[in-house]
């Protein structure tokens, strides 16, 4: 049921955007390093319950786009609106303001554990920080996010190096979902691990924005991937958007050569490595 | 035809000269560290066969033993580690050879590939002397060696290999440096080729064009390569013939083209139906329960039997022998229920 909302909520705009309003938008987003831009006029909505993928290699600009929506880089210029209200500054106030709202699941969950503190204790300490209440209260609730992600209280008690990168990486959902956030934004959450794993974090999620009507941007250079667990996406190439539309859509029948160099250049039966090339020397005629 | 695909155990050797025409032969080989109470196996009766000219893919996850495998085709063995069983290269006994016996053969039979090209090259050196290095200590004159160097860099598809000899490391892109590293693997013409996860950490469009110039150079040389990998998808779409790993052990092994349309043992069942495809309509995923394991803390009988959904009372009891099913080679009790 929720996934048909999730799905229709993409041309709800069209149809009466007084009803539902974008809990997450980009406006023009433009980000320099020196004199290279990594970011170049990007632009996107996120409906309540939705999820975006975010397409890309190396260099196109969309691990920056993440970090920016999560308030780690400060856009050169456009603004990021979050929840109604556009983010500003970075004040404690607004950065607190903001992680309420939107959390970030990075590719390895290694480097973002304290490495002397339980799992427990980690997955508590944004609890303490946005949600009051007593230390029993947060106790309780860090069984219940533990419950939620699969993670035994066994493994809640351990400390980061003694879990498994799957593992790892449900404690993070975990601690992220801990002050129930609107928006997650995951950059390559899957890439490192193994394929069975990986199919479980894939399947928690799915559940999890079921379950709870949360919001994914999901940044991935994998396109099967973003094909299973997102609705709508788009495709950045050096820093710039060249196609969005439904998931689905895309992959079908894409527009841009530089969508179709990417569908073409994933192994299958039958991989036809001259039509990559093929794909390729029709891009560099652009 | 059908003959060629199966999978051969001994493919019909004449005489004894049968390894000798195989690029790597490895028979039962088990790998173990420690002693006594604390020894921990890492392979167990692992059987792999690379023909020349032939892509050969090793597949499996994390722990189960498929950098092992490859790594002991160059006597790369962990440290302290006891091996039973044979590895062959090119007619060379690999496990008993001496120190002097395998930098011989490191330098001019077998070469290997690694996922990060910035960890297996030196960052202070220059490309020229990266290349040349190879050939001058195979006793090629200097000015030859160049050539040759400048003949393979353009082979691989570096604009400007004049320029990029005098280049460094750092000067070139991932996947323009795994081309350069392809060119050095390359440069000694050897017969076999050791790929361990060698596009990994490339984008997915460089993965594509390194995979084609990985199969031109080694159909242009009839290489065998070993092919490691992760990707179940990149292994079937490229080689001839797969192995499935699973806690250190070969679970299955297959021609190329038909794991996916008939997977004989359940984890590559398992494995298959776990991964999102881009094909096809948009199916369900099923994840596997649990972890993948490593040999030493796998259960007895067959080490997958506490994640299959097949599983019986039996399976515990013995590890199961491989035995033919379709096309391919399967250690399990009931492949029939698998793919019938």
């Amino acid at each position: 049921m929720s996934t048909g909302d999730a799905m229709s909520t993409g041309d709800a705009m069209s149809t009466g955007d007084a009803v539902k309003a974008p809990v997450l938008s980009a406006t023009s987003l433009v980000k320099r390093f020196g004199h290279v831009t990594a970011v170049d006029d990007v632009s996107f909505e996120l409906m309540p319950g939705a999820s975006l993928g975010i397409v890309g290699e190396s260099g196109s600009g969309k691990t920056t786009t993440a970090r920016i929506l999560a308030g780690l880089e400060q856009p050169t210029s456009g603004t990021v609106t979050l929840d109604g209200r556009a983010v500003e500054g970075h004040s404690r106030r607004a950065r607190l303001r903001q992680a309420r709202r939107l959390q970030m699941i990075f590719q390895d969950p290694y480097g973002s554990f304290d490495p002397r503190q339980t799992i427990a204790q980690s997955i508590a300490e944004p609890m303490r920080l946005h949600a009051p209440g007593s230390r029993k209260e947060h106790r309780a609730r860090v069984d219940e996010l533990l419950d939620q992600v699969g993670l035994s209280s066994r493994a809640g008690q351990s400390l980061p190096r003694d879990l498994s990168g799957g593992q790892r990486q449900r404690a993070a959902i975990a601690r992220a979902l801990g002050v129930a956030p609107r928006v997650l934004v995951l950059d390559e959450a899957v890439a490192a691990l193994d394929v069975s794993i990986q199919a479980q974090i894939l399947t928690l999620l799915d559940d999890l924005r079921r379950d709870t009507g949360i919001s994914y941007v999901f940044v991935s250079h994998d396109l099967a991937v973003v094909r299973y667990i997102t609705d709508t996406a788009i495709v950045m190439r050096h820093g710039r958007i060249v196609e969005r539309g439904e998931t689905e859509q895309i992959l079908r029948s894409p527009r841009h050569p530089y969508t179709r160099l990417l569908l073409d250049s994933i192994p299958s039966p039958g991989w036809d490595l001259d039509r990559v090339a093929r794909d390729r020397r029709a891009l560099d005629l652009l | 035809m059908l003959a060629k695909k199966t999978p051969a155990r001994e493919e019909a050797p004449d005489g004894g000269a049968g390894t000798r025409r195989d690029a790597l032969g490895i028979s039962r080989l088990s790998l173990a560290v420690g002693t006594g109470e604390s020894e921990i196996p890492l392979l167990a009766d692992v059987t792999v066969r690379v023909g020349r000219g032939e892509t050969v893919g090793l597949v499996g996850e994390s722990g189960s033993g498929k950098s092992l495998t490859a790594r002991s085709a160059l006597g790369m063995l962990p440290r302290g580690a006891r091996a039973t069983g044979g590895v062959t290269v090119s007619g060379v006994d690999v496990l008993a050879a001496g120190y002097r016996e395998l930098r011989d053969l490191r330098r001019t039979r077998v070469s290997m590939i690694f996922q990060d090209p910035r960890a297996s090259i030196n960052p202070v050196r220059r490309i020229g002397d990266y290349l040349t290095e190879g050939l001058r200590a195979r006793g090629v004159p200097a000015r030859g060696a160049a050539e040759q160097a400048l003949d393979l860099l353009g082979q691989v598809g570096i604009r400007d290999p004049k320029g990029a000899m005098g280049r460094f490391p750092h000067e070139f892109s991932g996947g323009m440096l795994q081309r350069v590293v392809i060119a050095g693997a390359l440069s000694t013409e050897p017969e076999l080729l050791l790929a361990d996860e060698p596009t990994t950490a490339l984008d997915v469009t460089t993965q594509a064009e390194v995979i084609g110039l990985l199969k031109e150079m080694q159909r242009a040389h009839g290489t065998g390569m070993l092919f490691v990998t992760h990707d179940l998808d990149l292994a079937a779409a490229i080689c001839d013939r797969v192995y499935v790993m699973y806690a250190g052990r070969i679970v299955e092994e297959s021609a190329g083209a038909s794991l996916f349309g008939a997977p004989a043992h359940p984890y590559t069942r398992a494995l298959l139906e776990a991964s999102p495809s881009v094909h096809g309509g948009r199916a369900e995923i099923k994840a596997i329960r649990g972890r993948p394991r490593a040999l030493a803390e796998a259960p007895s009988g067959c080490a997958f039997r506490d994640r299959c959904p097949l599983a019986g009372d039996e399976c515990a009891e013995t590890v199961p022998a491989h035995r033919p099913h379709g096309t391919s080679l399967v250690a399990c009790l009931r492949p029939e229920q698998v793919t019938p």
